[in-house]
């Protein structure tokens, strides 16, 4: 089919507002009589809460109110609540918060308020907490997750003995699936790999802290948020300011930066909104960096054991994986999940075994971060792949070619089926992208104090979905309406995808508004902005509201010109017989509609639809022809995004620097929608996978429990001296066939092979070294050059 | 309870001459703050650990600027930013370490603002110190890095006393393998000190890392003519390429004379509260060929009597290695 | 932490709150002893006149037009523009002068306003985002080219690379990539546009 619009580059309406500094973020709103409110945050890592005495601060000249856990909705543990009550579990966690008539006031008041402490034990290493007699990161427990209730686990004091400083104690896990013979699979085997290993938890580090801004109104809560996505945030918001979805109005027009951080609203917003209901005045609380740190999220680490078996042809028959997830103290992140069904689905292994066990600890809330759980997989296992390639003697992107999932691919326990799956054509693509057979013959080469390291990386993360609502308008101007819930995280994909509705539509570009930023504007129930899902479920949201807006404008033009619905076709913004000679435009059409009304003015809609799409078309009853569809297109399976990179490193044996010369990659995500867009995505997420890889990590002072890393520096996000001069990409280009236009989503598993390509490419400088840990950085491949015991301890974390 | 978010009010003083800045720093005594460049000191203040009443500005001070020639070498106000120094034709002609090593500095912007004087007297980086912690820089009774369990990759492998923090300095190795001097002047004169007593480890002083006293502001530096276009080498080590303090650096100035070392000063950053120099691998190359041999054997014995902490061992090989690579590479 | 007596320690386990509290009570940092106790002024004025003291009400210049605006001696250049001027192109997100989002120029140097006090840049000529587009309101073409190049992602720290692009070319009208990644390293971009942004860079050094 011939797009007009879809595939093709354009310029993103809302770029100029960003490069000209006009584009609105929270802290850059105003109102009328605004004040300001700050939070006192824990100091202490664990501690019971016995008093708070505010009286002193209260008192004091220009405070207006505190707000508490007695204030706010309350949310049974462990969940991830607005403030601390009776128990505070991590240094930086909100307790209460003063709202002045200046920052400066209420942060004097904090510091006149008392708390009393009880102080108890904390702990940062899931590890030290499944010993026998370990501390509990909570009082009622150190093991929880979605699905997994609250409990202590423990696990027996032999399996440390037996593990040693080196190896993971392989205890009782709290999930555990399978599915094959492992024990047969490892027999046959040719080759087995057999390691432990450690990735890094580290911050989402959003440009934009999560501030919020909020006033009442009417009844109505308005509430300024840094959101990735947005209406399907409001029912969760909601319930944290504890209101009905439709007292609340969000505005959410620009995101600076999200990463997972910022999916269904977070705690921290309704402090705002309740605090302004408290004392009747609107209310801005500025996030600071430093508070960003301890509430703005984090990608949990894994403490794992990884056993992989390979026959002769480098088939992987068998895989036994277990991860011991750092959660932090709140029940809020399923990487841990995620990581085994990354092993499925990307070397779909004839038996695996899976265990795990999230552990929390006293460390700062963890949540999905960008490829959360597969891309913490893939930085280690990727090397992995490499060592069993080499000790089978074969090429290393043939070995990954002989295990990647095509269509025929399963994932999961349940082995279920894929959309599709075209990873063997992207790598066999790569090849030849990166010029494989040449430049692989640089591996390990050296030049001068330098060695040369090529690395392959895979990335995968689900990238598609369905079942949300789609809403387009066409006013009686004949302007075409897309109107947009699903957030603006900063990939542009909230406008490639209204692009969709133009397209099958045909209307021209200018001719169409995006709604979009201001649930005020009829904002239908569509995807999170997350989970590399917006290209894909966004675009197919748009096509079941454009053919629903097509059969009503065929409908209308029946209705108008005589004939059947049948016998007309959409034309150059007007709807046209099929014999010719007779038309409507659209704009007559939608003077049409408003007359007729009924399901044409939006009077009356699928009962189907989410009551937030209802709500939405209320809004804009009556202004148009509107066409508003539940996206019920088939699609079985899970929709896989992947990619695949090569990394080309170079490594200076005398300091341990690496730098890293070219990367290229591959992706499989079906049609491309906006090439643009597309490689922006893929340079990114090579460039986050540098960070990844090389740089970003948490760092606990495990006996005070007190972070280390909080600001970008000792974070280690990557600069632009740390990054390549040169990525290129290509896409495979083949349609997923359970997509209306075969569309897949990119964001995260392009993260994923951006940081495999570099660990494993350093793998590949020093002759096939296993670090089995994340970041790699200078000092472990000193130590290792120079024949020093590495300084941690394998298994420990947060201390790089 | 603590914040670590808005600055508390203090006063703030713009003194055009420096007779006014001492006549604030003896007026307000322990309560008054100097600031140059201000990116280390808003810092602190932001973090509300320091909380001075007066804030000195000692930016207007037109006499504490600019680079300029003189019989013995070259003067460089302490308030010349970074950026000018890097850029400035007598420094990359004549003291291009020093051009380099600046150059190595955190990002544009901070070398664009940043003062030399700033650079050479920043505080500590320690996490613990930074964080707020009553150690022994902070005037406590114990130190938080240097425990079984501590956070001390990047802290000391010479000179610990008590105290484990460095230097994270990149402006101070290079001037001190310059012999550079610095002027320190205050109400009641002035005097002129080298590199080893400007820069003091914690057996000197263990809340200070430099010998300006509170009444004394550091108006100059001076390099002298001795090493002017001498063979120089700069490198810094760290975990990121832009904004980032070294893991370690290195600077040397070697005198070279018909091939042989006539004499050096080689200066290792990040591995001692002060500029970590080696007098005894100076002695020991002194009078070789400059060649690969001699490379090594500088590195080698460079890091002897070195005491690693927990997690700082891989330091010892990356100081060797720098050292090497400072005799091997130094360059006119 | 502020409670004197409440807290109870492991034996053998230091403690953080005693040794927090006596901290800032006593600290000593650079020589300057440092009192926490007695702070509810909002407003610190000058008690006794000297040499140097700053007026509150000062001139700035900002995107060549002089602004008189009352501005305390320990605020910073971000906040006065922000909040005071109503420049919200500037962006504040580390607040520690680490990632550039709050860059503007003084005099064509770039500088980061969250770490500049406003009372030291009176004299000086400040340029921010707002004052990059030319005087009828066309873009600058580092912005065209950052449109162009699809630069920004989330766009948070957009203004400060903007800005500094800005700067660079105009110090160095044909840099190469190399001089344009340095000249541009102050600003981070925690999306990873950076290979974006330099292409933009790249583009607009190419244009008249």
């Amino acid at each position: 089919m011939d797009h007009k619009l879809i595939g093709k580059d354009f310029v993103v309406t809302d770029i100029e507002a960003k490069v000209t500094g006009r584009a609105k973020y929270v802290e850059d709103f105003r109102a009328d009589g605004m004040v300001f409110c700050k939070s006192l945050t824990s100091p202490i890592p664990h501690a019971k809460i016995r008093s708070i005495d505010t009286s002193a601060a209260l008192k004091m000249k220009g405070v207006l109110g505190i707000l508490t856990a007695d204030d706010v909705p309350q949310f049974p543990p462990p969940a991830q609540g607005i403030f601390a009550k009776d128990e505070t579990f991590y240094v930086g966690e909100p307790i209460l918060a003063v709202a002045a008539e200046s920052e400066e006031i209420a942060v004097a008041a904090i510091e006149a308020i008392k708390i009393d402490f009880q102080e108890l034990p904390h702990v940062v290493d899931p590890l030290e907490s499944l010993f026998p007699g370990g501390p509990n990161a909570r009082s009622g427990g150190n093991v929880a997750a979605g699905q997994i209730k609250l409990q202590t686990v423990k696990w027996d004091g032999a399996d440390f003995a037996t593990a040693g400083e080196t190896k993971l104690p392989l205890g009782r896990p709290a999930e555990e699936w399978s599915y094959g013979d492992i024990d047969a699979g490892f027999k046959k085997a040719k080759v087995i790999v057999e390691e432990n290993f450690v990735t890094a938890t580290y911050s989402h580090n959003c440009m934009e802290a999560r501030s919020a801004f909020a006033y009442w109104q009417g009844g109505k809560c308005f509430l300024y948020g840094s959101n990735q996505s947005h209406t399907a945030a409001i029912a969760n918001i909601s319930r944290y300011i504890g209101i009905k979805p439709d007292q609340l109005v969000f505005l959410a027009e620009f995101c600076g930066g999200g990463f997972g951080s910022k999916i269904p609203g977070y705690p921290n917003m309704a402090i705002a909104a309740l605090m302004s209901k408290k004392i009747n005045r609107p209310v801005m609380h500025r996030i600071s960096r430093h508070e960003e740190y301890g509430i703005g999220s984090a990608r949990p680490g894994f403490q794992g054991y990884v056993k992989m078996g390979f026959a002769a042809n480098g088939k992987m028959v068998a895989a036994d994986l277990y991860v011991v997830q750092e959660s932090g103290p709140m029940a809020t992140a399923g990487d841990f999940r995620a990581a085994g069904g990354a092993l499925t689905l990307l070397y779909q292994p004839d038996a695996v075994r899976f265990r795990t066990v999230p552990v929390l600890t006293n460390t700062v809330p963890v949540g999905a971060q960008r490829g959360p759980g597969e891309n913490q997989f893939v930085s280690v296992i990727e090397p992995m792949i490499d060592q069993a390639a080499r000790q089978l003697n074969m090429d290393r992107i043939d070995i990954r070619i002989i295990n990647a999932p095509d269509s025929d691919g399963k994932i999961g326990q349940d082995r279920g089926p894929l959309t599709s799956a075209f990873q063997k054509d992207a790598l066999a693509k790569l090849k030849i992208l990166g010029n494989w057979e040449e430049r692989k013959k640089r591996s390990g080469q050296k030049n001068g104090t330098k060695v040369t390291g090529i690395g392959i990386g895979q990335g995968f993360h689900s990238a598609g979905s369905n079942g949300f609502d789609g809403l387009v308008r066409i006013t009686t101007d004949g302007k075409l309406h897309i109107h947009t819930g699903v957030g603006n995280l900063g990939t542009h994909s909230h406008y490639s995808t209204a692009r969709v509705a133009a397209d099958l539509l045909n209307v021209n570009w200018e001719n169409a508004i995006v709604e979009r930023g201001d649930t005020r504007r009829g904002l239908p129930f569509n995807s999170p902005q997350a989970g590399s899902l917006t290209a894909s479920t966004q675009s197919r949201t748009m096509y079941a509201a454009a053919m629903d807006m097509k059969d009503k404008l065929t409908d209308i033009a029946a209705q108008m010109l005589g004939g059947k619905p049948e016998d007309y076709v959409l034309g150059d913004e007007k709807v046209v017989s099929k014999s010719g000679g007779k038309s409507i435009t659209y704009q007559q059409a939608a003077q049409k509609a408003v007359q007729l009304g009924g399901k044409y003015s939006g009077k009356e809609v699928p009962d189907e639809l989410n009551p937030i799409t209802k709500s939405a078309v209320a809004m804009i009853v009556g202004t148009g022809l509107i066409a508003a569809a539940k996206d019920k297109l088939p699609r079985v399976g899970t929709t896989p995004g992947l990619t695949c990179n090569l990394a080309e490193v170079e490594i200076d044996t005398e300091t341990g620097v690496v730098e890293i010369k070219e990367c290229f990659s591959v992706v499989d995500v079906g049609t491309v929608l906006f090439p643009l867009g597309l490689g922006h995505q893929i340079a990114s997420g090579q460039i986050l996978g540098i960070g990844m890889a090389h740089l970003e990590r948490h760092i606990y002072d495990p006996k005070l429990g007190i972070p280390a890393a909080m600001g970008f520096h000792q974070s280690k996000v990557p600069t632009y001296l740390d990054i390549p001069p040169n990525i290129q990409w290509q896409a495979v280009e083949k349609p997923d066939p359970h997509h209306p236009l075969g569309i897949k989503g990119v964001g995260e598993p392009a993260l994923g092979s951006g940081a495999s390509c570099i660990t494993s490419a350093i793998a590949d400088a020093l002759g096939g070294h296993l670090f089995n840990r994340t970041p790699v950085s200078a000092d472990m491949i000193l130590n290792h050059l120079s024949g020093r015991p590495p300084a941690h301890k394998p298994l420990q974390v947060n201390t790089v | 309870m603590i914040v670590k978010d808005i600055m508390a009010p203090f006063e703030l003083y713009q003194p055009a001459q420096l007779k006014d800045a001492f006549s604030l720093l003896d007026s307000f005594g322990k309560d008054a703050w100097k600031m140059a460049g201000g990116y280390d000191s808003l810092d602190w203040f932001k973090d509300r650990i320091v909380r001075p009443q007066a804030v000195i500005d000692l930016t207007g001070i037109a006499e504490m600027k600019g680079i300029k020639e003189t019989p013995d070498g070259v003067e460089i106000g302490a308030l010349t930013t970074l950026s000018e120094i890097e850029n400035n034709p007598i420094i990359k002609a004549k003291y291009r370490l020093l051009a380099d090593a600046v150059s190595h500095v955190a990002s544009p912007q901070i070398r664009n603002h940043g003062t030399i004087g700033g650079n050479a007297s920043q505080n500590a980086r320690c996490l613990y110190f930074r964080y707020g912690l009553p150690c022994y820089r902070a005037g406590g009774n114990t130190c938080f890095a240097d425990t079984p369990e501590g956070i001390n990759r990047e802290h000391a492998l010479f000179g610990a006393d008590r105290c484990v923090a460095v230097t994270s300095s990149d402006g101070a190795p290079a001037l001190t393998a310059l012999d550079a001097k610095f002027v320190l002047q205050s109400s009641s004169g002035q005097r002129v000190i080298g590199a080893e007593e400007f820069f003091v480890g914690p057996n000197v002083d263990i809340l200070h890392l430099t010998a300006a006293k509170p009444e004394e502001i550091l108006t100059t530096i001076r390099l002298p003519s001795a090493w002017a276009g001498k063979n120089f080498y700069f490198e810094k080590v760290a975990d990121r390429n832009v904004w980032d303090f070294p893991l370690v650096n290195v600077a040397a100035a070697i005198s070279v004379q018909n091939g042989a070392i006539r004499e050096s000063r080689i200066v290792v950053g990040g591995v001692s509260a002060v500029p970590h120099r080696l007098t005894q691998v100076e002695g020991i190359i002194q009078g070789k060929a400059l060649e690969e041999g001699t490379a090594t054997l500088a590195g080698q014995s460079s890091t002897r009597d070195a005491r690693p902490l927990n997690y700082n061992g891989f330091k010892i090989p990356l100081m060797a290695s720098l050292v090497t690579r400072a005799v091997r590479n130094a360059t006119a | 932490m502020s409670d004197a007596d409440s807290n109870k320690t492991e034996p053998g386990q230091p403690s953080l709150r005693t040794t927090r509290r006596s901290f800032i009570k006593g600290v000593i940092v650079s020589g300057v002893a440092v009192s926490a106790v007695g702070y509810v002024v909002y407003e610190r004025t000058a008690r006794r006149p000297a040499a140097g003291a700053v007026e509150r009400l000062i001139t700035l210049n900002v995107n060549g037009r002089d602004r008189r605006v009352d501005v305390a001696p320990h605020e910073t250049l971000a906040y006065t523009i922000r909040n005071k001027l109503g420049l919200t192109g500037t962006k504040v997100s580390c607040d520690r002068a680490e990632c550039g989002a709050c860059t503007v120029m003084l005099d064509g140097v770039t500088s980061y306003s969250c770490s500049t006090l406003t009372q030291s840049v009176r004299n000086r000529k400040i340029v921010t985002i707002e004052g990059i587009a030319g005087p009828t309101g066309g873009l600058h073409k580092v912005q065209q080219a950052m449109i162009d190049e699809l630069g920004p992602q989330c766009g948070f720290c957009t203004s400060g690379q903007v800005v500094s692009a800005v700067a660079l070319l105009n110090r160095n009208p044909k840099p190469t990539q190399d001089e344009a990644r340095r000249g541009m390293s102050g600003n981070l971009c925690k999306c990873g546009a950076y290979d974006h942004y330099l292409k933009a860079v790249m583009r607009a050094s190419q244009e008249a």
